[in-house]
């Protein structure tokens, strides 16, 4: 620890510190905590990002007497959290400075911010709604918001107001405005959006000039739900939000609260985490093969990926009762044991993915139309997923090693015998490339993992029995989810509900950065890209 | 005279129904065979009696539900001519097959009968021309609706449809220098001869030019890989805002602009109603068998080799649908004009130099 503090002295050199702690990473999951003053913010982050960190997350906590925004800045080569706080007392107009310029991902952050706190980040380019329609006037995440129990009722079904008799109006104003850019709305209902995202398509015949993401179609507030149910009752939550990959999800609450718990699960119960989460990423990623080979105009691929995607989802189904939206972990365990059968279908499954595996790659490699499709587009170069914060297969994409599971080795995940698979080539291709030879990885953890999976009881010792008290304190707890990396920030006040729960989701900063992606592309390599990162829209909407 | 004006009604309507009932009947095919290539059992719900045949009468629940659906027009769409586009797009899909000959000329009780609807000397080139009438519909379609996205797809739809009409006249112009005609009969019929027992079709005359003629072909019918006006996973089409049996007609044409494919392709490349050793009068093989055969007969068997032939090519262009993604804009037109049409005419320089010098 006390290297760390030598080589660190750099961060704070010259600036109004206002506290400064050294975290117990085992513990909290923070290296280093600065609190300082907002004038000295914007020169840290530019330190920060001169020095390669990535902005991972960034959360505001509306505490009662200040407005509190935690930045988490982070390493990809040597796992370095570092929380920077930053408090304003002023609780009716609370303003901070933008990172917006510097961290290009903290955009949507800071407009999250606006949105939820109704924080004012001074000199952001676009200060706009970003989760809750243009016409909300609510913030919902302020603690004195009381929602449809209280008095804020009005404001909550002003949100539904449908405003259709102003077509006429603004459809002449707009024709007026532009004569000759042409417009699309790609989304909310378009088939190849992958839920439901909105992409205002700002174009010149064919070809892309700005690309706007409009996101938040599937809003349910998760966080702020989070804070009205106590620790067990949240856990159903988190298959609601990545769907396709929920045991991820399930992973990374269950984690965040065990740690905070100082709790280990079950030896058992870890072995049957990390397969079934493998297994749940195999086939998030062949969901993403076969929807992205049907948004180059490939249907048949869907269908094949589709069936083996069907022997995963039925042995899952065999584990935990349930197909897709899986709330299957516990606190110190998981809910069920490996039923019998289960090994004998996975071991006849894996070898059968392998040689589908080999098929795929040549039914697609060999395919001069999916090349053309696919190489040199949507180039994401390093430093700009750098500067939003880009994580999972799209970084991987990039030729960065960056995985939770090497980087900052959770569960049984350091006995495993697996590699980083890594591609250089920063487009979509190398994206297909990065998610293909992870179901490979993927399928050797489940291997190990099953094989050495031990017998015992599925829940540890001291397993709570109710839902917990989590003791007061900061938390951060990270997995790799299929698209990523998913963190979570608890700040917890001893009481039966978290005081703030921040989802940090992986698809959220990749989403961010497409529009960087697109510019100069035609309108079918909207999809291409888009596709490529793999977004799952009620992740990004919480 | 009459007699003359009985045939063609009865000539037009077995092209016409011929054509309708297979464009029709290969939204059945295109289900099954897409469901074999999917390891999926495909369409077998609809019934008849009880009786199911493998899902056959999909293609009439279709129709029927298409026709009873609800008639949509958007409200700031071209009334009229948000109506006739649908209309424009089969109409010239289905008059094409006028100059289609199906089957050899014969005579009977002194009157000489050409099974072909429309007896013309250019015959090919009304076909081309027709073929290119095709995409107003589509433009209409795409201006009329008043959507963005139905625009672009009339937008794609023209332009790749006018740099493909080009490959694919110019393609078969090695043909037309070869036969000296543009009537579709002759060609056909100058395809019966042989070369040391080789059927001389134009497939094994102009390779280069079967290729080019089929690629350009499945660009015009707007098929994958080439079906950028559709895109159904990027801009839904030019027929985005239409529903019902308007939407079912511009389906509809989709299919028959695939038989007419198929058909144009039968006709220049293979032989048309040719069988290889039949000639007017029964078979002679080369290893001297010889079948005589009654002069109906012969023509009926060559009007069903036409048909298998139309088929097979139908049945071709569906596998290749449903194995290829789709192509971008840019590399569409980049294929078109920069590949396509150089080889096209470098085929016409080297047909022309070899029929200078033999």
């Amino acid at each position: 620890m006390t290297q760390t503090q030598n080589d660190t002295h750099w961060i704070t050199e010259g600036l109004t510190v206002e506290s400064a702690l050294e975290h117990v990473y085992a513990k909290n999951g923070f290296h280093q905590e600065f609190v300082i003053s907002k004038d000295s913010l914007r020169e840290l982050a530019q330190r920060f990002r001169s020095r390669e960190y990535f902005l991972e997350c960034l959360s505001v906590v509306d505490y009662p007497d200040h407005f509190e925004c935690c930045y988490q800045f982070n390493r990809w080569d040597k796992i370095h959290r570092v929380l920077v706080k930053v408090r304003n007392p002023d609780k009716t107009h609370p303003h901070f400075p933008t990172l917006s310029d510097i961290y290009e991902g903290a955009n949507w952050y800071e407009r999250e911010g606006y949105d939820f706190f109704g924080v004012i980040f001074d000199n952001h380019p676009h200060l706009t709604r970003l989760l809750l329609p243009e016409t909300a006037k609510i913030h919902p995440m302020r603690k004195d918001f009381k929602g449809d129990s209280g008095t804020d009722v009005e404001d909550v079904l002003a949100l539904i107001e449908y405003e259709d008799h102003q077509y006429e109006k603004v459809s002449q104003e707009l024709k007026n405005k532009y004569q000759k850019d042409y417009f699309i709305n790609m989304g909310p209902q378009h088939p190849s959006t992958h839920g439901v995202l909105r992409l205002l398509l700002h174009l010149d015949g064919e070809r892309v000039l700005e690309t706007y993401p409009v996101i938040g179609y599937s809003h349910r507030d998760h966080e702020r739900m989070a804070e009205y149910k106590n620790y067990l009752q949240f856990t159903p939550n988190m298959g609601r939000m990545d769907y396709v990959g929920a045991m991820s999800f399930n992973f990374g609450y269950i984690g965040l609260i065990e740690k905070a718990l100082g709790m280990a699960p079950s030896p058992r119960a870890e072995y049957i985490r990390v397969f079934s989460t493998e297994l749940n990423r195999i086939a998030s990623h062949l969901l993403w093969l076969g929807t992205y080979l049907l948004d180059l105009g490939a249907m048949t691929p869907f269908f094949y990926c589709f069936d083996d995607r069907e022997n995963i989802l039925d042995m899952l189904e065999m584990l935990t009762g349930e197909r897709l939206t899986y709330n299957f972990f516990r606190f110190g365990g998981v809910a069920y044991d490996v039923p019998e059968g289960l090994g004998d279908q996975l071991k006849a499954f894996i070898p059968k993915m392998r040689g589908r595996l080999k098929d795929y790659k040549i039914l697609i490699e060999k395919n001069i139309i999916f090349m053309k499709r696919t190489k040199e587009i949507g180039v994401l170069t390093k430093d700009q997923a750098l500067s939003y914060g880009v994580t999972g297969p799209m970084l991987r994409a990039c030729g960065i090693a960056y995985d939770i599971r090497k980087a900052e080795p959770y569960s049984i995940y350091p006995e495993m015998n697996f590699e980083i698979p890594t591609f250089p080539g920063c487009d979509t291709f190398a994206r297909y490339q990065v998610r293909l030879a992870e179901i490979e990885q993927s399928l050797r953890i489940a291997e190990q993992a099953f094989a050495k999976m031990p017998e015992g009881p599925i829940k540890g010792e001291k397993a709570p029995k109710v839902s917990p008290k989590v003791p007061a304190g900061e938390f951060y707890f990270a997995v790799e989810s299929a698209r990523g990396h998913y963190g979570e920030y608890l700040v917890a006040n001893g009481s039966a509900n978290p005081y703030r729960l921040k989802q940090r989701t992986p698809s959220y900063a990749n989403l961010s950065s497409l529009s960087s992606m697109l510019s100069g592309h035609l309108v079918a390599d909207v999809v291409a890209v888009l596709g490529s990162t793999d977004v799952v829209m009620p992740e990004i909407d919480r | 005279m009459y007699f003359d004006i009985i045939i063609k009604i009865i000539l037009t309507g077995v092209v016409l129904g011929g054509a309708l009932n297979l464009a029709g009947l290969l939204t059945w095919v295109e289900r099954k065979q897409s469901a074999v290539m999917q390891d999926r059992i495909g369409a077998n719900r609809a019934s008849l009696f009880g009786l199911r045949i493998l899902g056959l009468f999909h293609p009439l629940a279709d129709m029927l539900k298409l026709i009873l659906k609800e008639d949509f027009t958007p409200r700031y769409a071209h009334k009229i001519l948000h109506a006739l586009a649908p209309f424009v797009s089969v109409f010239f899909a289905l008059i094409a097959f006028a100059a289609i000959p199906i089957g050899n000329d014969f005579a009977w009780r002194g009157h000489a009968i050409h099974l072909q609807v429309a007896h013309i000397n250019v015959g090919l080139l009304y076909i081309l021309s027709v073929m290119s009438m095709g995409v107003y519909g589509v433009v209409l379609a795409g201006f009329a609706s008043n959507n963005n996205y139905s625009f672009l797809g009339g937008l794609r739809a023209s332009s790749q449809m006018i740099s493909y009409e080009i490959t694919m006249g110019v393609s078969i112009m090695g043909i037309v220098m070869m036969d000296g005609s543009l009537n579709l009969q002759n060609i056909v019929q100058a395809q019966g001869q042989y070369w040391h027992h080789l059927p001389l079709w134009g497939i094994f005359l102009q390779p280069v030019s079967f290729f080019l003629f089929l690629t350009a072909a499945m660009a015009e019918t707007k098929r994958t890989p080439f079906d950028l006006p559709e895109g159904e996973s990027e801009i839904i089409g030019y027929f985005v805002e239409y529903s019902g049996m308007k939407f079912g007609m511009f389906f509809l044409t989709d299919f028959l602009e695939t038989v007419l494919a198929s058909a144009l392709l039968t006709t220049l490349f293979l032989g048309g109603w040719q069988i290889p050793y039949l000639f007017h009068d029964g078979f002679h093989f080369p290893w001297g068998t010889v079948w005589i055969m009654a002069q109906p007969w012969v023509i009926l068997l060559g009007v069903i080799a036409f048909s298998i032939k139309v088929i097979f090519f139908c049945w071709f262009l569906m596998m290749i649908r449903w194995t290829l993604p789709r192509f971008r804009y840019d590399q569409l037109m980049r294929l078109g004009w920069k590949i396509m049409l150089p080889i096209s005419l470098i085929n016409i320089l080297v047909t022309g130099l070899v029929m200078v010098l033999l």
